[in-house]
């Protein structure tokens, strides 16, 4: 009986030839990653209380970013708190308020093919754009990682989502998540691991698969995971070969269920509040004024979201507040150099410090009440930005560029 | 391993850890999150649960964020346990990483609000004692088992560094 990907990763980390949907395996961990919020100020102690010692530093990666720019004095202290820590510690991938950890963990190829990665949010998921198997654990548990370098595991039973035709234009990566969402719901996945193939997903460039990896935790999954093909492949494949980390699944690899996607009749799609799985056609909520539009997040903030953003507003201007945070500077200074950043500012956007800030609630444009915002961050659920009578319309970054330009919820095809 | 009794404090579906504990209460110290528990559905339940109360809910609670705090939270409160049809994985992970008890059992509908309940995790029984029915609960297994029985992960994995030697 044949592996998939999320198998063979399991197997490789755990040191046997294979396994079965659940088995519980003590495995190895190649990456532990975690941020200010769920690191050092949540996790000092119990490392100390098992010892004190780092299992390896080299594996550890932590940024801040969610209490980055500091809004308050709480913030600046946990922020303090953090770069003492990963000072004392001498960590050597410590990022220090420049951007979200998953799409660090990314742009840096720290997260590769094959990997066992383990990380203290549940957003961690994203990682499984490269073919690693990815899963978010809370702040104690990362704590035990961190000292024996192992976690245990539940071999979930795989999902296949397969997208079989060719991506119309006007539809992105948070189209395709949202397609799965709509037919499927918020909890079709839980404790599952849910693999992404077919055409058009082969087609997807890193940041589109970032998307699709960090949705399936909306859909209640234990991993994402986009096994690597195409431009990934073509990127990471031969160290991957070298390493002898699996790349593919096997031919017979056995799949709980495969659910077969058709995107030619697909509209653009929102997820309306309260829930991330009420998807219908951003054509249908065209009386749905907006009072505010956000681009950002580590699902809609990466260079991809804003080139995307600027497609639409190249020559037209925002008539509502159209804020946009890039997911790290990087992306940032990507887009000052193709004239996206020049667009988007032409356009009326205000471009924020990177950061996850809004979309995690806790700075730098929270909605207040009843304030309704169109965005393309991660989560809808009731005071996700800020005030619980808040209405966040989640889309994708043509869908919120467009209906910042109208002030009402538009399809983007209006402007394409 | 314990019985505990108290009355229910029903939820829906897909409560999530943003509603259990709103980012806004993220910059707390741990020791002060009890007072926010469920603060995104309910503002005065952390001033009004009694230690001992269960929260019975339906599908998929404790999705979304992998914030621990939402755990801690609902444990200060003096909430025993929760009770649900099931529950997003990382907040059930953490639920017995901290020893906290969260039981899965099918037929939650079936308990109002304020029934009184006692929870055997012994004989793995919830039973309503308005109604008089009795609910399975759904076993943990192996090492998820072994880490609520340890009453934590911590105290699970400084067994085991000793045992390594």
């Amino acid at each position: 009986m044949g592996m998939t990907l999320t198998e063979k990763i399991i197997a490789r980390a755990a040191g046997r030839s294979s396994v079965r949907p659940d088995d519980e395996v003590w495995a190895a961990v190649d990456l532990a990653a975690m941020h200010d919020s769920s690191g050092p100020r949540r996790i000092a102690g119990t490392i100390e209380e098992l010892g004190g010692r780092l299992w390896d530093p080299e594996k550890i990666v932590l940024a801040i970013d969610h209490f980055a720019p500091a809004a308050n004095q709480r913030h600046a202290e946990i922020v303090a708190l953090t770069r003492t820590w990963a000072r004392s510690r001498a960590l050597p991938h410590f990022y220090d308020s420049v951007g979200i950890l998953h799409n660090v963990l990314l742009e840096k190829a720290l997260a590769r093919p094959g990997m066992l990665i383990v990380g203290a949010d549940s957003h961690t998921v994203t990682a499984g754009a490269v073919g690693a198997l990815a899963v978010g654990v809370g702040a104690t548990e990362l704590a035990t990682v961190l000292v024996t370098g192992q976690m245990w595991l539940r071999v979930p039973r795989t999902v296949l989502i397969r997208f079989r035709d060719v991506r119309p234009g006007f539809l992105t990566a948070r189209d395709m998540a949202m397609t799965v969402l709509r037919e499927l719901r918020a909890d079709f996945a839980i404790y599952k691991a849910v693999e992404y193939g077919g055409p058009a997903v082969d087609a997807l460039d890193l940041d589109e698969r970032a998307v699709l990896a960090n949705q399936a935790i909306e859909m209640g999954a234990k991993n994402g995971i986009v096994p690597p093909t195409g431009v990934v492949l073509e990127q990471f494949g031969p160290e991957a070969r070298d390493t002898g980390r699996p790349l593919a699944g096997d031919p017979g690899a056995s799949y709980e269920v495969v659910h077969d996607f058709a995107l030619a009749d697909v509209p653009p799609l929102v997820a309306t509040p309260p829930n991330v799985d009420d998807v219908v056609a951003a054509g249908e909520l065209s009386g749905i004024d907006i009072d505010r539009a956000y681009i950002g997040s580590c699902v809609g903030g990466t260079a991809r979201d804003l080139r995307e953003a600027a497609r639409i507003l190249q020559g037209r201007a925002a008539r509502v507040p159209l804020q946009v945070a890039p997911a790290t500077s990087h992306v940032l200074a990507e887009a000052l150099r193709d004239g996206t950043l020049q667009v988007l500012l032409d356009a009326g956007a205000i471009i924020q410090a990177p950061g996850c800030g809004a979309c995690a609630g806790l700075h730098s444009g929270l909605l207040g009440p009843k304030e309704r915002c169109i965005t393309t961050v991660t989560r809808n659920v009731p005071g996700r930005m800020g005030h619980a009578t808040a209405e966040i319309y989640l889309a994708s970054p043509l869908t919120v560029a467009a209906s910042a330009i109208t002030g009402r919820i538009t399809d983007p095809r209006e402007f394409l | 391993m314990r019985t505990y009794e108290g009355r229910a404090w029903v939820f829906g579906d897909h409560v999530s850890t943003d509603q259990i504990l709103p980012g806004k209460f993220l910059d707390r110290p741990m020791a002060e999150v009890g007072h926010y528990a469920m603060a995104g559905l309910d503002e005065g339940f952390a001033r009004r649960v009694r230690p001992g109360d269960f929260i019975v809910a339906g599908a998929n609670f404790g999705c979304g964020s992998s914030r621990e705090a939402a755990v801690i939270a609902l444990q200060q409160a003096g909430v025993a346990a929760v009770i649900a049809r099931s529950f997003g994985r990382i907040f059930f992970r953490n639920a017995i990483n901290n020893g906290f008890p969260a039981a899965v059992i099918a037929q939650t509908a079936r308990i109002a609000p304020g029934d009184p309940l006692r929870l055997n995790l012994e004989a793995r029984v919830l039973t309503d004692l308005r109604s008089g029915e009795t609910f399975p609960l759904q076993s943990l297994t192996g090492i998820s088992q072994q880490i609520l029985e340890a009453g934590g992960i911590v105290r699970f994995t400084r067994a085991r560094l000793e045992a390594r030697g």
